[in-house]
C-alpha cells in the first residue's frame, strides 16, 4: 500500500528565498503527523506544495505514491484541505457553502448528508441557514471542517486549525481529529500549538528556518511530551 | 449541473445579495428602457414626419401654377432623409450632418436642419441614446461587476479552496466569464426589443441581427478585460484603477485622438471652404441667365451651325433655354467634382478613424453601429450624392421645357407688359418632371460589407482578450 504523504528532499524557493530546505518526512495511513513552527517557519508552504499550488525548487511530494507534480488532479482529489482562515463564503449560508464547494469536487450531497456532517462538527442548527458573514471563526471552522468530512477524502491537511478557536472548540475539534485518524484518515497538521500538537499528534516535526530539526513520537500508547516539545521548540526558537 | 454553470451561478447568487450591484444593474436598466423608450418614439416621429414633408413638398411642387420655367428652376424643392428604423438606436451622425436638402438650379445647398432641438443640446454634450449608453455605460457596469471576480477568490482564500477541490483556473474563469455572459444577454434585451421594432418598422432582420451581435462581441469584449484584469491583477484596487483608465482611454480619449489625428493627418476643407475655393473656377464658366455672356459664344456657334440659322432669334428653340440648360450641366460637374473631391478626403478620414478601433473597441463598435443602422457618414454622402442627381434631373428638365415649350421671343420680352409676361409662362402640367424621391438606407448586404473592418477590429479584440483569459487562467497562482 503507498505511502498516504511523503516528502523527499523537498527544497522550496521563492522570490530567490528558501523556504524549505531539504525537508524529508513520511505520514502512514491513519497517522497524524503535526509539523510545529514559529512563524515563518514554511510550515503552510509544506502544505501548499502537496496541493500542487507551488512547485518544489528540488526533491518531491508524493501523494499515495505519486508525485504531484506529475498528477496534480490526483493529488488534490485525495486530499481534503483545510485553510487557516477557514475560507468560505460569507454571503451563502453553511448549506449553500458545502452543497457549492462539493459540487465543485464532484462529490455532491444532498441535506441529509450535510446535516449529519454539521451535527458530527456540532454547528447549531438554527445557524446553518444563516450567512456565514454572521458566524464567528469557530463556527465557520466548524464549517470547513464539515466539508473536509464530506468530501470523505483519504488524506486531510490542516492549516493552523484551532487559531481563533475558544478552548472548548479546540478540545471538540481534538476529540473529531482523533476520531478521523481512528478511521482511517491520514492528517498531515501544521500549528505553531505546542499544546495542541502533543495532545492529538502520533508524531511531531519541528521546522525552523525551512528545515525539519526534529522529530517526536508517541511511545507506548502515552501522549508526547509536551515539555520536551516545548523546551525543543524554544530552544530552537531562541538559537 | 457542471462545474462551469456552478460557478457562474454562484457568482449570480452574490450579486442578488450585494446591494450596490443590484442598484447599479437598476440604474442602468432604467436608463437604458427610459432612453431606448424616448428615443425609438423621437425617431418613429421623425421618420414619419420627414416622410410626409417629402410628400407635402412634391406636392407643393406640382401644385405650382403656370409660370415662366425657370422661376421654378429657382422655387427649387427639398430632400428629406427620414431616419431608417434603426436609428431609434443609433441616430448617427443625424444629429450633426442635417436630415433635408433644399434644392435649387446652379447650387448645391448644404444639407440643413440637423436635429439639435433643444437648447441643451448646444452646450457640447451629445444627447443620450441607446448607442451611447451601451457604448459608454454598459462597459463601467461590467467592469464594476467583473474587476474582482477572481481577486475576490484570492483576497478572501476560496481560491485555493476552490482549486483544492480538483477544480482549475480555466474552468473557475469560464464559470466567471457565463456569470458575465448572463448580465451581458440580460442587458441585450432592450436591444433585441429595439431590433424587433426596427424589423416591424422595415428594416431588414440581416441588419438588426447584426447590429445585435456586434454589441454582443462589444460586451463580452468588455466583459473579458474586466475578468483578465480580475485575473491577473493581484490587488482589488489596482485592478478597478486599470479597468477605469483602459475605459477611459479606449471610450474617451483614444477616440477624440483619432478625430484630431484623421483631420490633421487628411485635411478636408468644409463646404464653406469647398465652395469659396471652387467660386474662382465657377466665374469663368459664365453666367447663366446672361444669354449675353462671352462665355456663351462658343456654344451659340455651334447651335447656330447645328440649325442651319444665323440669328439666335432664328433658332426653332429658345437659345436661353439653351444657355441655362447647359451652364447648369457644365457648373454641376464642376460642383460635383469639389464635391466628390470633399467625400472623399471625409471618407478617408472616416477610414483613419475607423482604424483606431484597434486600439479602442468603442471606435469599432461605434463605426459598425452606425454602418449598420444606415446613420453612418457614407449613407449621408449618398443622401447628399442622390439628393443632388434629384436637382440636376429636375432642373435640367425644366431647362428642357424652357428650351422646347418658351419661344425666345416670348422669352426675352416677358418683362414688357402684364400680357408679355403672361405668354412667357408655360402650362403647369410641365413641372410634373419631377422624380418621387424617397431615400432609403444601403441594403443590408451593403451595410454589412462597409461595416467588415469594423467587424474584423472586434473580432481581433475578442480573441486577443480571449486568448489573454486562458493563459493568464492556466498559470492561475494563489
Amino acid at each position: 500500500m503507498a505511502i498516504p504523504l511523503e516528502a523527499r528532499s523537498l527544497s522550496l524557493l521563492r522570490a530567490g528565498n528558501s523556504v524549505l530546505d531539504d525537508v524529508s518526512f513520511t505520514i502512514n495511513a491513519g497517522e497524524i503527523f503535526a509539523l510545529l513552527g514559529g512563524n515563518g517557519a514554511g510550515k503552510s508552504s509544506t502544505l501548499l506544495t502537496f496541493l500542487g499550488f507551488l512547485e518544489p525548487s528540488n526533491g518531491d511530494v508524493l501523494v499515495n505514491g505519486s508525485s504531484v507534480r506529475n498528477d496534480i488532479a490526483a493529488a488534490r482529489s485525495a486530499i481534503a484541505y483545510l485553510p487557516e482562515s477557514a475560507s468560505l463564503y460569507g454571503h451563502m449560508t453553511a448549506y449553500e457553502n458545502l452543497s457549492y464547494f462539493l459540487d465543485l469536487a464532484g462529490k455532491p450531497a444532498n441535506r441529509e448528508d450535510i446535516d449529519a456532517a454539521l451535527d458530527k462538527v456540532a454547528l447549531a442548527e438554527e445557524a446553518r441557514t444563516r450567512r456565514l458573514q454572521s458566524y464567528s471563526k469557530g463556527m465557520r471552522q466548524k464549517t470547513a471542517i464539515a466539508l473536509a468530512l464530506l468530501r470523505e477524502t483519504p488524506i486531510l491537511l490542516l492549516d493552523e486549525p484551532t487559531s481563533g478557536l475558544d478552548p472548548v472548540a479546540i478540545d471538540e475539534f481534538h476529540d473529531l481529529v482523533k476520531a478521523l485518524a481512528n478511521n482511517g484518515q491520514t492528517i498531515l497538521m501544521v500549528t505553531h500549538d505546542v499544546y495542541g500538537a502533543c495532545q492529538i499528534a502520533d508524531r511531531v516535526g519541528l521546522l525552523r528556518g525551512g528545515k525539519l530539526v526534529g522529530s517526536f513520537s508517541a511511545e507506548n500508547g502515552e501522549r508526547i511530551d509536551t515539555e520536551t516539545v516545548h523546551a525543543a521548540f524554544a530552544e530552537r526558537e531562541t538559537a | 449541473m457542471n462545474a462551469i454553470t456552478r460557478i457562474a451561478r454562484e457568482e449570480w447568487r452574490l450579486w442578488m445579495r450585494s446591494k450596490i450591484v443590484i442598484v447599479a444593474a437598476l440604474i442602468v436598466a432604467v436608463l437604458l428602457i427610459v432612453t431606448s423608450v424616448l428615443t425609438a418614439d423621437r425617431i418613429t416621429a421623425e421618420q414619419s414626419q420627414r416622410l410626409d414633408q417629402q410628400i407635402a413638398a412634391e406636392k407643393t411642387f406640382f401644385s405650382q401654377p403656370d409660370r415662366h420655367p425657370h422661376r421654378m428652376v429657382h422655387y427649387g424643392h427639398y430632400a428629406f432623409r427620414p431616419p431608417p428604423p434603426l436609428a431609434m438606436f443609433e441616430p448617427g451622425v443625424d444629429a450633426v450632418t442635417g436630415q433635408s436638402i433644399f434644392l435649387e438650379g446652379h447650387r448645391q445647398n448644404t444639407a440643413m436642419f440637423a436635429d439639435n432641438k433643444a437648447a441643451a443640446d448646444l452646450g457640447g454634450f451629445s444627447a443620450l441614446t441607446p448607442a451611447n449608453l451601451y457604448q459608454l455605460l454598459l462597459p463601467l457596469l461590467l467592469i464594476v461587476l467583473g474587476n474582482a471576480l477572481f481577486l475576490r477568490e484570492r483576497e478572501s482564500g476560496t481560491l485555493a479552496v476552490m482549486l483544492a477541490q480538483g477544480q482549475t483556473g480555466v474552468k473557475l474563469a469560464l464559470g466567471k466569464a457565463v456569470a458575465l455572459l448572463m448580465v451581458i444577454a440580460i442587458f441585450m434585451t432592450p436591444l433585441i426589443a429595439i431590433a424587433i421594432y426596427s424589423v416591424n418598422l422595415g428594416e431588414s432582420m440581416l441588419a438588426a441581427s447584426a447590429l445585435v451581435a456586434g454589441y454582443s462581441v462589444y460586451l463580452c469584449i468588455w466583459g473579458a478585460i474586466a475578468l483578465a484584469a480580475s485575473i491577473i491583477i493581484k490587488q482589488r484596487a489596482v485592478s478597478l484603477g486599470f479597468l477605469i483608465f483602459a475605459w477611459l482611454f479606449t471610450a474617451m480619449i483614444v477616440p477624440r485622438f483619432a478625430i484630431n489625428t484623421s483631420s490633421a493627418v487628411i485635411y478636408a476643407p468644409g463646404k464653406i471652404e469647398s465652395d469659396l475655393i471652387m467660386l474662382a473656377e465657377q466665374r469663368k464658366l459664365g453666367d447663366g441667365h446672361n444669354a449675353a455672356d462671352p462665355a456663351f459664344q462658343q456654344l451659340q456657334a455651334q447651335v447656330l451651325e447645328q440649325y442651319g440659322v444665323e440669328k439666335i432669334e432664328d433658332l426653332p428653340i429658345n437659345w436661353r433655354g439653351v444657355v441655362a440648360s447647359n451652364s447648369e450641366a457644365e457648373l454641376t460637374q464642376l460642383l460635383n467634382r469639389y464635391s466628390e473631391e470633399r467625400m472623399t478626403l471625409e471618407a478617408k478620414q472616416s477610414h483613419m478613424f475607423d482604424l483606431f478601433g484597434l486600439g479602442s473597441p468603442s471606435i469599432a463598435i461605434s463605426s459598425l453601429s452606425r454602418t449598420l443602422a444606415g446613420t453612418d457618414l457614407a449613407t449621408h454622402h449618398r443622401f447628399l450624392r442622390e439628393s443632388e442627381a434629384l436637382r440636376f434631373d429636375f432642373v435640367q428638365s425644366l431647362n428642357k421645357v424652357h428650351v422646347e415649350r418658351l419661344s425666345y421671343a416670348d422669352d426675352i420680352n416677358r418683362n414688357v407688359d402684364a400680357a408679355s409676361s403672361m405668354r412667357a409662362r408655360v402650362n403647369s402640367d410641365a413641372w410634373q418632371v419631377l422624380d418621387a424621391f424617397r431615400f432609403a438606407p444601403d441594403s443590408p448586404q451593403q451595410r454589412l460589407g462597409n461595416a467588415g473592418l469594423s467587424l474584423t477590429i472586434l473580432a481581433i479584440w475578442l480573441f486577443m482578450v480571449g486568448g489573454v483569459i486562458l493563459l493568464a487562467a492556466k498559470r492561475v497562482k494563489l
